[in-house]
């Protein structure tokens, strides 16, 4: 199928002005499918790791959302085990007028914001709940664990 | 249609299987590990029907582990302490089973146990 004129777009602007802290680059056979490295924003848990997700533009992009989750493991009240995020964009709030960057970047910012009252992990939000600090060093025993380039 | 690759295509699979919404109830699917991030170790689910059922209640045995009243150390329904096993009526279907067993989870008596780690099996 033909890549849209947006999508070969999108792609050239991320790959010529990439977003601080993001890299995004479509896999050569299949140039819907992207490999994601977020780097974790600085004061956040998750600072000092390099997170991997893959995304992917179905055939109804953009009138539908992109398809993302983490493949890198992460302590986080709204992602899941299998790296699923919940999102409000990526679901019902979803608009063509946002793009992979935009929602990069909203990604990034839920590393920074951690919502544990619309949990996805449940298991994760009742501990940020119950005892954040406690809950903030394990995110980051698994930045390290997991998420360190070193 | 473009190709839709590997992992998203399991992961649209498996909130099928989660979602129980593969039409047929007799079949169920999941992950066999819940994280396991590459989606590789999958479990099957056939409900065979048994020789005697439904003249005769089906054996029914938890594979997560947990803590509750009428299961025993390897994860099996005592038959004795679940009633509705216990006073077998053959039109009882295995969903009512399950939604009874659900129901007696959430009992007074049962909501105080602690449980198991999530994930640990029989």
């Amino acid at each position: 199928m033909m890549l849209s004129k947006r999508i070969v777009k999108e792609t050239q602007r991320l790959m010529s002005e990439p977003v601080p802290g993001i890299s995004a680059s479509p896999l050569n056979d299949n140039l819907r499918y992207f490999n994601v490295a977020i780097s974790g924003p600085v004061e956040s848990p998750f600072e000092g790791g390099v997170f991997h997700l893959e995304l992917f533009l179905t055939d109804d992009y953009p009138m539908a959302a992109p398809k993302v989750r983490f493949l890198t493991k992460i302590y986080h009240p709204n992602i899941d085990k299998l790296g699923r995020i919940c999102l409000d964009i990526l679901k019902d709030k979803w608009s063509p007028a946002l793009q992979i960057r935009t929602v990069l970047l909203s990604i990034q910012a839920l590393l920074s914001a951690p919502n544990p009252d619309d949990p996805l992990a449940n298991d994760v939000a009742e501990h940020w709940k119950s005892n954040e600090k406690d809950a903030i060093a394990t995110a980051r025993d698994w930045t390290k664990r997991y998420a360190n380039t070193q | 249609m473009s190709q839709v690759p590997r992992n998203f295509r399991l992961l649209e699979e498996l909130e099928k299987g989660e979602k129980g919404l593969n039409g047929d109830g007799n079949v169920s699917y999941g992950l066999e590990s819940p994280d396991d991030t590459y989606l590789s170790s999958w479990i099957g689910t056939i409900i065979g029907p048994g020789n005697d059922y439904p003249s005769k209640p089906p054996a029914v045995k938890f594979t997560s582990k947990i803590n509750m009243g009428c299961v025993s150390g390897t994860g099996a329904i005592e038959t004795k302490s679940f009633p509705l096993l216990k006073d077998w009526n053959p039109k009882t279907t295995i969903e009512t089973i399950l939604i009874e067993l659900r129901r007696e989870m959430g009992s007074s008596a049962n909501k105080k146990l602690v449980q198991p780690p999530e994930g640990s099996n029989y």
